[in-house]
């Protein structure tokens, strides 16, 4: 068996051991992050020695990261460390080799940009950028250490192996490009692709971005030497191929009408499907329902909250950040936007229907009046068309048909509404 | 006045097409209010799984009338029996698009008498050619937002371009636009007698006024046996092969 094959009183056996996380509920945690990357959950002891080799290393020989912030509430590094006790995946990130970390390193100023400069020059290490990149104000919104903000992202990711985008907001701007978008923001892949930086980008969404998906994704590249399969969106294919709502544990309510209308009700109480009060799960494709959060302990629609859709990220283009796409939040849709011209579109689909209608009443009132409802008006003897082009044959005919009308009038077989012989060929 | 009406204006297979478009859509149209806000409990999963087979159902439909309208032939008017290639019925051709501002005309009231011929008016073909392209386009969002369809390329290509939630809004639009279809097509098929709407949904011909479409006038009254015929009968011949336009 391989399990056989990580070393006990590894550097990784130790870490674990301090933070009082048993062997067995570490390889359970690998089962998950082997099924994630998607392996069989036989490859778990294999998953073990990926993070054994690496984690176990001496120091210097650590994966090294840099964690930038762009314009981040840096919600997404709490999610990592604001876990009540320490956990396997906090246990794996720690001792990846966090070499800049705006947030977490202990050394601060000139040292810390040293660091940076040294990793960055050193080459082989993972970039994670988390927050939108602010291209406002000549880019100098983020101005760190005497540099641009923008400036600082290009140069380290021209350097790095890959550049993990991680929260909505660095995949396409989130909440700092929401409407009007005063700063300018959009996400890391638009940003490097316009800059001509070829350096792969893998998109996390979600605010904040789970932990587990950070995890899984540099457990898949340092166990298998490669970055995971992407989606259109370069997000990692077999996380985010399936919508909340194919895995909703409330989804049994949906398909039986069972829904929260309103807050407070009754059916709230008894955890009915949140569809009604704007659930974004139908077109929110991460897997948060099996995921979970907070270590698995629960997640937004498990704590009674329809799923805004934090995850619907579109890297290209900025302007569709789920912000603005998905709100309001407690609404089945969206407003109908021009400029900032706003309105419910439900509204004004039921107005001009009902406008159309009106007008349909009013019409069919004038053709009661003009007796058009018994079985039409008389018919033109002659079409305008010819008469206007002087066609003598069409007229010819149309003295015949004008007589025939007559004929039938007398006897009774087809009414002739329009009996003034002058007004009887149109008009 | 009016035309007689000829079963020719409408053969079988367009009336099977016609009876499947107007369940498909009035099924579409109620199980889609009902998915987009579902004011009462216990029916999602039929609606949703009616809906996406209505879907399907009236998609091919479409389809199947499109082609079918290069291959069967039906007459171009009422109180003919003669036909053409379907097609030509359905697109505003030479010899009467001038006529496009007469029928506005005369649905405002600014003239007393009826256009003649066409079994259309030009608005009416005009939006019946609309409703096949709106129908394919109103499909192709409905499958983009069904899950199993949604990763094809056709799909994918729309949900880049817009975005999910833009195309449930779209999608959701778009009824309106076959509600207020539905609501005109009705009353303007009915307003002057139900005779059409037997003939379109039971083949039941009705007597009236005979058309020749080579003079491009009445001729005749042709009573069908319940009513005395009077004047020219009804041609019945391939107008294609005669060479006449119409």
């Amino acid at each position: 068996m391989a399990t056989q094959q990580v070393t006990l009183g590894s550097r990784l056996d130790t870490a674990l051991e301090a933070r009082g996380i048993s062997r067995r509920s570490f390889l359970k945690y690998c089962a998950g992050v082997a099924a994630m990357i998607g392996l069989s959950e036989a490859a778990a002891p294999q998953v073990a020695q990926a993070l054994d080799n690496v984690i176990g290393e001496t120091e210097g020989n650590l994966k090294p990261v840099i964690w930038m912030e762009g314009a981040s509430c840096s919600g997404c590094s709490e999610s990592f460390v604001q876990t009540d006790a320490p956990d396997v995946a906090t246990c794996v990130l720690e001792l990846l080799s966090v070499n800049y970390n705006e947030l977490l390193s202990a050394a601060s100023g000139y040292s810390l940009e040293e660091a940076r400069k040294e990793t960055m020059a050193a080459g082989n290490y993972i970039l994670v950028y988390e927050g939108a990149v602010v291209k406002g104000w000549e880019g100098n919104a983020l101005r760190v250490a005497g540099e641009k903000g923008t400036d600082s992202l290009l140069e380290a990711a021209y350097n790095a192996e890959a550049v993990i985008a991680l929260g909505s907001c660095a995949c396409d701007g989130g909440w700092q490009a929401a409407r009007p978008n005063p700063a300018n923001a959009e996400g890391v892949q638009k940003f490097l692709d316009d800059n001509g930086i070829t350096t792969p980008v893998i998109n996390i969404p979600c605010c904040p971005a789970n932990p587990e998906w950070f995890t899984a994704v540099v457990v898949e590249y340092l166990l298998l030497g490669q970055l995971p399969e992407l989606n259109s969106k370069n997000e990692p294919k077999l996380m985010f191929n399936e919508t909340i709502h194919d895995n909703c544990p409330r989804r049994g309510h949906f398909e039986n009408g069972e829904f929260v209308y309103q807050f407070g009700s009754e059916e709230e109480k008894k955890g009915y499907c949140l569809y009604a009060v704007g659930c974004k799960g139908p077109q929110t494709f991460t897997n948060c329902p099996i995921v979970k959060w907070n270590r698995r302990s629960s997640w937004c629609v498990e704590a009674g909250a329809p799923c805004q859709g934090c995850g619907v990220v579109t890297p290209n283009k900025p302007t569709r950040n789920w912000v603005d796409e998905n709100t309001p939040f407690l609404k089945r849709h969206r407003y109908f936007q021009i400029g900032d011209w706003k309105s419910s579109p439900a509204g004004w689909a039921g107005v001009i229907t009902g406008v159309v209608v009106a007008a349909l009443a009013i019409h069919a009132c004038g053709m009661k009046a003009t007796k058009r409802t018994q079985g039409g008006a008389d018919f033109e003897t002659v079409r305008v068309y010819d008469v206007k082009h002087d066609n003598k044959q069409a007229e010819e005919y149309g003295e015949t048909a004008n007589k025939l009308y007559g004929e039938l009038d007398a006897k009774g077989l087809e009414d002739r509404k329009i009996k003034d012989p002058k007004k009887q060929q149109n008009g | 006045m009016h035309l007689a009406h000829y079963r020719e204006a409408h053969p079988l297979p367009f009336v099977i097409t016609h009876w499947v478009n107007a369940v498909c859509m009035f099924v579409l149209i109620l199980t889609g209010f009902y998915i987009h806000y579902p004011l009462f409990g216990g029916i999602m999963g039929i609606c949703r799984g009616l809906h996406v087979c209505c879907g399907i159902i009236i998609t091919i439909n479409c389809i199947v009338r499109v082609i079918l309208a290069f291959v069967v032939k039906s007459a171009p008017t009422g109180g003919t029996r003669s036909v053409v290639r379907d097609y030509k019925t359905w697109l505003p051709q030479k010899n009467n698009r001038h006529q496009f501002l007469q029928w506005i005309r005369y649905y405002l009231f600014m003239r007393k008498t009826h256009p003649l011929g066409a079994k259309l008016g030009v608005p009416q073909k005009i939006s019946y050619l609309l409703i096949a392209p709106l129908l394919l386009f109103m499909a192709w969002t409905g499958f983009a937002l069904w899950i199993p369809t949604s990763t094809w390329g056709i799909s994918q290509f729309l949900i880049n371009a817009w975005g999910v939630m833009t195309l449930r809004v779209v999608h959701y639009f778009m009824m309106f636009v076959f509600i207020i279809f539905m609501c005109i097509h009705l009353y303007l098929a009915n307003i002057e007698g139900v005779a059409p709407t037997k003939l379109m949904f039971f083949r039941t011909e009705a007597p009236g006024l005979v058309y020749d479409p080579a003079k491009r006038n009445v001729v005749g009254f042709d009573g069908l046996g319940k009513e005395e015929s009077y004047g020219e009968a009804q041609s019945k011949i391939d107008l294609d092969k005669a060479g006449v336009k119409c």
